[in-house]
């Protein structure tokens, strides 16, 4: 109803030429965002059986980012007076998608992504869990398409471990 | 077929039993078959079929290679292994290295599987040998600096002048920096050699950019978009503004005494009372102009040459207790009073 009604008094009002410029203060514009979950975001809970598996990385709450673990993303655009904010999270963001779906199901820590000159490192912990052929092969893929994507070189640093129970920080 | 392949897996009284049904069982099979499509048979159940189940093949490859750091040789160069700035990688740095915060009495996480050692920035590639062995190498681009220039003193004299920029470092795709266009000149006012005139025009057209601590006029440019230009751009404007200086313009004799910018004590009115003062202790009646005024030569008149400058350095640097009490003595001592007594 209250949508009519705003149809209603915009049709009405933009007949009158002079309050046509005024026409985008009488619509409603609804903004929306993320909400930040304070609280719980970034945090597990406890099981009853006490056996979900945390990493280092997912033991750590984030408000222990600097205190007990690192960033995932090194780059001087979070500097004061860096260059190419938004596009650098973005970017982040685009590789660790990428990564997460081209090994599929092989990623056994975050993505961390670190940047020198225009030069783009991505380290992680793969499980071995394919053939060193494969493996071979997604890791040229990777670099060859990230790059083309990003117009920089992208360089693949990788270590294996057997299974994901390697990388298993504590049961909670 | 697959009956033989089984055969390979089982074992014992278990194998031979198994054997026998399946071979019953292919035997009917054959049976069924060599009796044609005209005949359908019902299907066996296979009661025990749950025991022949094949057991996947999991594809465990045993093919991992031993770490490099256990097999390096003690004297290894480590340059070698570690050429270029990487990724901390644990199967070939041969360092017990722990990383992690745990509650108090447990080890920290080792560095195998240690995403946190990966995060951080490491300088494995950068050992002192390497270092050493990569500043002996550039050594053959490097020219000796100049002998004569030996001192800050001696660059100062035949370099007056000084250009500052900066640089800027890095992580983008781009290496420009727009703050990088910046360009700063610096030169210091005494090496300009500029006459009294020249000198005070050029502090009027500098305005601030002078520093009286230092001496130093500093012009800044950023107005260009490129640093070229901006340098170009600098280099004009101390041009202009020296051969402003040196030149005299004709309403430049106009400058009166208000638009003096320190005092000049021959012109002022201080100096007209103290010859006065001094023709009438003579008791000579001279009417003086002003051009006399100023010209006239005090040094004949005794202590006249320090009062004029303990009046000078009052109306200059200000009134402060230094200044009134040399000002005070020097009257005195004109005046031929008696020194003031501490008491």
């Amino acid at each position: 109803m209250n949508n009519s009604l705003i149809k209603l008094s915009k049709s009405h009002l933009s007949s009158k030429s002079q309050i046509l410029p005024w026409a985008a203060i009488t619509e409603s514009h609804i903004h929306t965002s993320a909400p930040m979950c304070r609280v719980v975001s970034g945090k597990y809970r406890i099981t009853k059986k006490r056996d979900r598996p945390l990493t280092y990385e997912m033991a750590n709450p984030p408000h222990y980012i600097a205190h007990r673990k690192t960033w995932n993303s090194w780059n001087t655009s979070s500097l004061k007076d860096g260059l190419r904010r938004s596009e650098t999270v973005l970017e982040d963001e685009f590789i660790r998608r990428f990564m997460t779906g081209t090994w599929h199901g092989l990623m056994c820590s975050e993505i961390i992504v670190k940047r020198q000159f225009n030069h783009i490192r991505v380290a992680a912990i793969v499980r071995r869990a394919i053939s060193p052929t494969k493996m071979y092969f997604l890791l040229g893929y990777t670099e060859e398409l990230l790059s083309n994507w990003l117009q920089c070189p992208v360089t693949l640093e990788l270590q294996t471990v057997d299974s994901f129970k390697d990388v298993v920080f504590k049961y909670i | 077929m697959s009956l033989i392949i089984k055969h390979c897996r089982s074992n014992g009284i278990t194998s031979s039993f198994n054997l026998r049904i399946w071979r019953l069982n292919s035997t009917s099979m054959d049976v069924a078959a060599k009796k044609g499509e005209e005949e359908e048979e019902f299907r066996v159940l296979d009661i025990l079929k749950k025991r022949d189940k094949v057991q996947k093949k999991v594809a465990r490859r045993n093919d991992v290679q031993p770490d490099r750091a256990d097999r390096m040789a003690v004297d290894q160069n480590w340059g070698n292994v570690w050429p270029g700035p990487k990724t901390f990688h644990p199967s070939s740095v041969p360092l017990p290295i722990r990383q992690g915060y745990v509650p108090k009495g447990q080890a920290p996480p080792g560095k195998k599987a240690n995403a946190e050692l990966m995060k951080i920035p490491n300088f494995l590639h950068l050992t002192p040998p390497v270092v050493k062995a990569q500043c002996e190498a550039i050594k053959q681009y490097c020219t000796e600096w100049p002998k004569l220039l030996n001192s800050e003193e001696a660059i100062e004299k035949h370099y007056p002048v000084e250009v500052i920029t900066s640089d800027y470092c890095h992580a983008s795709p781009s290496i420009r920096n727009p703050l990088a266009r910046i360009v700063t000149l610096r030169v210091k006012l005494a090496t300009l050699n500029l006459d009294k005139h020249a000198r005070d025009k050029f502090l009027r057209l500098v305005g601030d950019r002078y520093d009286e601590k230092t001496d130093l006029v500093t012009i800044t440019a950023d107005r260009c978009p490129a640093r070229k230009q901006n340098l170009d751009y600098v280099d004009y404007l101390l041009t202009a503004c020296y051969h402003e200086s040196l030149n005299v313009e004709e309403w430049e004799k106009d400058k009166t005494e208000d638009d003096m910018e320190y005092y000049d004590w021959d012109k002022n009115a201080s100096k007209k009372s103290l010859v006065q003062w001094y023709l009438r202790m003579k008791n000579e009646n001279v009417d003086l102009k002003d051009e006399q005024f100023i010209e006239y030569d005090i040094s004949q008149i005794p202590n006249a040459e320090s009062y004029k400058n303990a009046v000078s350095s009052l109306m200059n640097d200000g009134e402060n207790e230094s200044t009134v009490n040399n000002y005070a003595k020097e009257v005195r001592a004109l005046l031929g009073l008696p020194e003031k007594l501490v008491v």
